[in-house]
């Protein structure tokens, strides 16, 4: 009897789980119509609709500055849309826990659910725009013609970049003017970069190294550091050698960028090298700022890429109660004022860059376009078809060290 | 027909007249919910396609929610299965026993040396052996790296001994298997202090001084008396570390080292980052499996034993053993580790919060505690100034209070029915149930609750929070309650039976009070974890309720000064706690072991 009655109550939660099933899809379609309206309404007609919206305005994002952008909205356009501070935010949240949480809100209760997020794991944003209905891509009208065909679907925000940075004191600062010398002997836990398991982007990274486009390009780097055509061996292409030698050297003692920064910039660190996020470099104190040399900013940056750089998108989650309200954010992001969280002309915040035309990049920095041309950008569609295969061969060698 | 339904009536109400057998059913009823259904979907996941999936070759173009086989013949049978699987077990199974093995030997030995001997020292080392608990593992970790830290290793700094001595430890000793299974156990030493102390606490000196009149030597004492009366101690500490060692991420992330030492943890993690939840799950399973395993092993033991009684109807007494001039020896030793491991983190926090550059100490400013503008460019105030701050302090207060209200009681109520009903199906089940939702990985439970959460519209709520917290760390309670418990002998509770003093009656005015030191550590280590819990409730707060570690968790992205100013806030709360309780009840948790 009591074998009997276990069995009934696991059998009757495996039911709960397996066929339990919200309204979520009619929801979702309900939001695509007004997504569909909204991609060519202006900023008072936004404003007239999410002014008749109610419940939370929610956001979330891989970028901390989420926070900031969402306060300074509501600053702007509280009054006229009936948000405060009691009843908007943004919060950042981890790779995949945006994904996790989206799914489980479009299972339920609406009044609580994010209406937009900020995301930066392309790969994975297609696989859930293809296979789900929990966001949805909206083009504000105002940026048609200033953000590039390929930024507009899914809608990028803004690029982030991470740079080979290193110590410029002492008598053996590793000024490298070519990636391979990245891969020399001397080079072994001089290298710090944020281990690759840990930070999907930096995985990313390395998986578009691999790509026949950066693959020949490190083949044509190799030669001319070396004089020679290099020998594969069992490596597919010079891609794979070129991770698997780079990995061999990297040293992964230190897991925030912030802190691999902060310890470059320190005389201790003289001879070491790094791979982050220039934006860090914003808080170091005036006394070590000069300590630190960016490859790219050299006279003869780095071949064949001084770093990579990747994407921030902009999403409307279809489970959330104020679509329009999400749009009209989106809007607001994507000018001079609502990119300011995160830099743009009026800063000193280097490292981020909208993908609108008409939002220039921050005093000292470079515009988005000199980083298209000296970086590895991401290419969702190449990461999804070999993501797996290559994250196998990246932890095979992190392994190995 | 009428006869047999009323018999079985009778026997019903018979069942239910007993307090413990309703607590039980309760327990069962309720904890089964909460603890199976998690389970099923941890297991679920495992033989599900996920979205995420579709990226491999072998699971393109099956639909989403299908079933498979896929996950667990690649994490245990492929080419890649020694990267993701073995090996991450090999180092999670030595990391867990080491730290297990340090904690029992450098708690349990403490705990003897306090309540047993006439060792100096006593009230300080009592209040401060805990703050390593109290503190989260990973400062411990950081401390451990500042401190060791060399120009030959890791990341090429100087830390303080070298900076000091110019000693040079070698890399195994600051990153890998060894110093994490040393910080771990280290952080849950305190276990096996406040469980074992508990225990020898209330030991009647009877039992000993029999022996020795019978001319015992001191080993044999030990071994045939005192180590069999505290072996349940020593195997829920055990049990406890154990499982809190293989559930632990952020030590085995921080001290990885150079190469990036791997536990199931780490793998886990990768894999829920990159949204293959099925794969990360199996680690999951298997952290699960050993507690469970090391759980029955528990149970076998004690219940092969007839009694573990040490508090009896009978007078009692304690006596110490005289140490002579080794009172002041080890009392100095032990000061001193004391010192090193509870206070030099704390001091560290402190001085790190004060530095203009990080980990530079020539220079130091208050500006991230008091200054009410914008420190760098960080966007944070002066933590005084921080309105971010003092709501989060509020919720984690609200969230820790109230877990350590729900656990507490209820460890107390089971821990009481357990002991009474012991060797019962019953028993069994509702012991396993409340200690099922430790051995499950914080992040895993987390996700767990998030799909409860959101089909009973508990979904980012405080309720939600507390309910989770709860859960998870009634184990301490239990355990502890449990263990309370076995020490009583039913004589003592029979005299106010006899006389129809009520259930209610007999526990407020007579169990409790003598159990009080245990009973009052029940609620503060659920107070004290949830204070520092960061991987549980991160899922299911976000976006809606700042806590103070999940602001920590986001300040350290930002600003090392203002994190380690937070960090030490969050420290000394507890410690305030600690001391208030102990003004206002007299018991603390340092309380329960004789300082």
């Amino acid at each position: 009897m009591k074998k009997l009655s276990m069995l009934l109550l696991i059998a009757v939660l495996l039911a709960c789980s397996v066929f339990a099933n919200g309204a979520g899809e009619q929801v979702s379609n309900a939001v695509a119509d007004k997504i569909v309206k909204g991609q060519s309404l202006s900023e008072a007609e936004l404003i007239a609709l999410a002014k008749e919206e109610s419940g939370d305005f929610i956001a979330y994002g891989n970028s901390s500055r989420i926070a900031s952008a969402v306060t300074n909205f509501v600053k702007k356009y509280g009054a006229q849309i009936g948000l405060s501070e009691s009843n908007a935010s943004g919060s950042k949240m981890g790779d995949s826990q945006i994904f996790t949480t989206l799914l489980q809100e479009s299972t339920g209760s609406t009044s609580k659910a994010a209406s937009m997020v900020l995301i930066q794991d392309g790969a994975q944003l297609q696989l859930y725009r293809k296979n789900t209905t929990i966001m949805s891509n909206y083009v504000p009208a105002s940026i048609k013609g200033k953000v590039a065909e390929g930024d507009l679907v899914p809608l990028v925000h803004q690029y982030i970049n991470k740079l080979f940075i290193w110590n410029n004191l002492g008598d053996n600062v590793p000024a490298v003017k070519n990636v391979w010398e990245l891969t020399e002997p001397a080079m072994k836990g001089r290298i710090f970069f944020k281990n690759p398991a840990s930070e999907m982007v930096n995985m990313n990274f390395l998986i578009m190294c691999t790509s026949p486009e950066w693959a020949a390009r490190l083949a044509d780097a190799y030669r001319s550091y070396y004089g020679k055509e290099i020998a594969l061996g069992a490596y597919k292409n010079a891609g794979f050698k070129w991770i698997a030698e780079f990995i061999a050297n990297c040293n992964f003692s230190i897991s925030s960028d912030t802190t691999i920064c902060q310890t470059m910039a320190k005389a201790d660190s003289a001879g070491n090298i790094g791979l982050f996020v220039l934006s860090k470099t914003r808080d170091l104190d005036a006394s070590i700022k000069g300590n630190l040399s960016v490859g790219a900013f050299q006279a003869s940056s780095v071949e064949p890429f001084a770093g990579f750089m990747y994407p921030l998108y902009a999403q409307i989650a279809t489970s959330g109660p104020r679509p329009y309200t999400a749009m009209l954010f989106i809007n607001y992001l994507m000018t001079e004022e609502g990119f300011k969280p995160w830099g743009g002309p009026s800063t000193t915040t280097m490292g981020a860059y909208s993908s609108s035309s008409d939002i220039g990049a921050s005093e000292g920095d470079q515009p988005i376009t000199f980083w298209r041309n000296c970086l590895v950008a991401e290419n969702a569609d190449y990461i999804m078809a070999n993501k797996s295969s290559v994250v196998d061969f990246i932890n095979a060698a992190i392994a190995k060290k | 027909m009428a006869t047999s339904l009323k018999k079985k009536m009778f026997r019903v109400r018979d069942f239910f007249s007993n307090p413990a057998n309703i607590i039980l059913t309760v327990t069962v009823l309720v904890l089964g919910f909460f603890t199976l259904y998690p389970l099923i979907l941890l297991l679920i996941d495992t033989i599900t396609v996920n979205i995420s999936d579709l990226l491999y070759p072998e699971l393109m173009g099956k639909r989403v929610g299908s079933f498979t086989s896929f996950h667990w013949k690649r994490m245990l049978f492929s080419d890649v299965s020694s990267t993701y699987f073995w090996v991450p077990l090999k180092n999670a199974l030595l990391m867990s026993t080491l730290a297990s093995v340090i904690a029992i030997i450098y708690g349990g030995t403490v705990a003897f040396l306090i309540t047993r001997t006439d060792i100096k020292a006593k009230k300080f080392v009592s209040s401060v052996f805990i703050f390593p608990y109290i503190m989260p593992s990973w400062t411990i970790a950081t401390f451990w790296k500042n401190f060791f830290q060399n120009p030959d290793i890791g990341n090429y700094q100087s830390g303080m001994l070298y900076y000091l001595t110019k000693i040079k430890v070698p890399e195994s000793f600051v990153y890998g298997l060894v110093p994490c299974a040393i910080v771990l156990g280290l952080h849950y030493a305190p276990f096996a202090y406040i469980l074992i102390g508990g225990i020898l606490r209330n030991m009647d000196a009877n039992l000993e001084e029999a022996a020795t009149i019978l001319k015992a030597t001191r080993a044999r004492i030990i071994k045939k008396i005192t180590l069999p009366i505290v072996l349940p101690a020593l195997l829920s500490t055990f049990l406890l570390v154990f499982s809190s060692s293989m559930s632990a991420y952020a030590v085995p992330q921080f001290l990885g080292g150079t190469s990036g030492f791997t536990v199931l943890t780490t793998t886990l993690r990768q894999f829920i980052n990159s949204g293959w939840y099925g794969q990360g799950y199996i680690m999951a399973i298997f952290m699960i499996v050993f507690g469970l395993a090391i759980l029955g092993i528990n149970q076998y033991v004690t219940s092969s034993r007839r009694s573990f009684t040490t508090v009896t109807g009978k007078s009692g007494q304690i006596s110490y053993i005289k140490l002579g001039v080794w009172s002041n020896i080890l009392a100095v030793i032990i000061v001193l580790l004391c010192l090193f491991f509870s206070f030099m983190p704390l001091v560290s926090f402190a001085l790190e919060s004060c530095t203009v550059v990080p980990g530079d100490f020539s220079k130091l400013t208050l500006k991230f505690w008091i200054d009410p503008g914008y420190p760098l460019n960080n966007g944070i105030h002066g933590l005084f100034y921080e309105p971010q701050v003092w709501a989060s302090f509020k919720n984690s207060l609200v969230l820790s209070i109230s877990c350590a209200f729900f656990a507490g009681t209820f460890g107390i109520l089971i821990g009481y029915a357990v002991a009474k009903r012991r060797g019962s199906r019953l028993a069994k089940t509702a012991d396993n149930l409340a200690f099922l939702p430790y051995l499950m990985p914080s992040m895993a439970l987390g996700a767990a609750f998030l799909a409860i959460g959101m089909k009973t519209g508990l979904s980012k709520t405080m309720t939600l929070l507390i309910l989770v917290g709860s859960i998870k760390y009634l184990p301490f309670a239990s355990r502890s309650g449990i263990n309370a418990m076995l020490q009583l002998s039913g004589e003592i509770e029979e005299a106010a039976v006899i006389v129809n003093v009520s259930w209610w009656k007999r526990m407020l005015r007579i169990i409790f009070p003598i159990q009080k030191s245990t009973f009052i550590s029940g609620y503060l280590l659920p107070f004290t974890s949830c204070m520092r819990e960061l991987s549980l409730f991160t899922l299911l707060s976000s976006g809606s309720i700042y806590l103070m570690t999940t602001l920590l968790e986001y300040w350290q992205v930002w600003c090392d000064q203002s994190a380690n100013a937070l960090n030490l806030l969050i420290v000394v709360t507890v410690l305030a706690v600690n001391l208030l309780i102990n003004k206002l009840t007299g018991a603390s948790i340092d309380k329960g072991v004789g300082g």
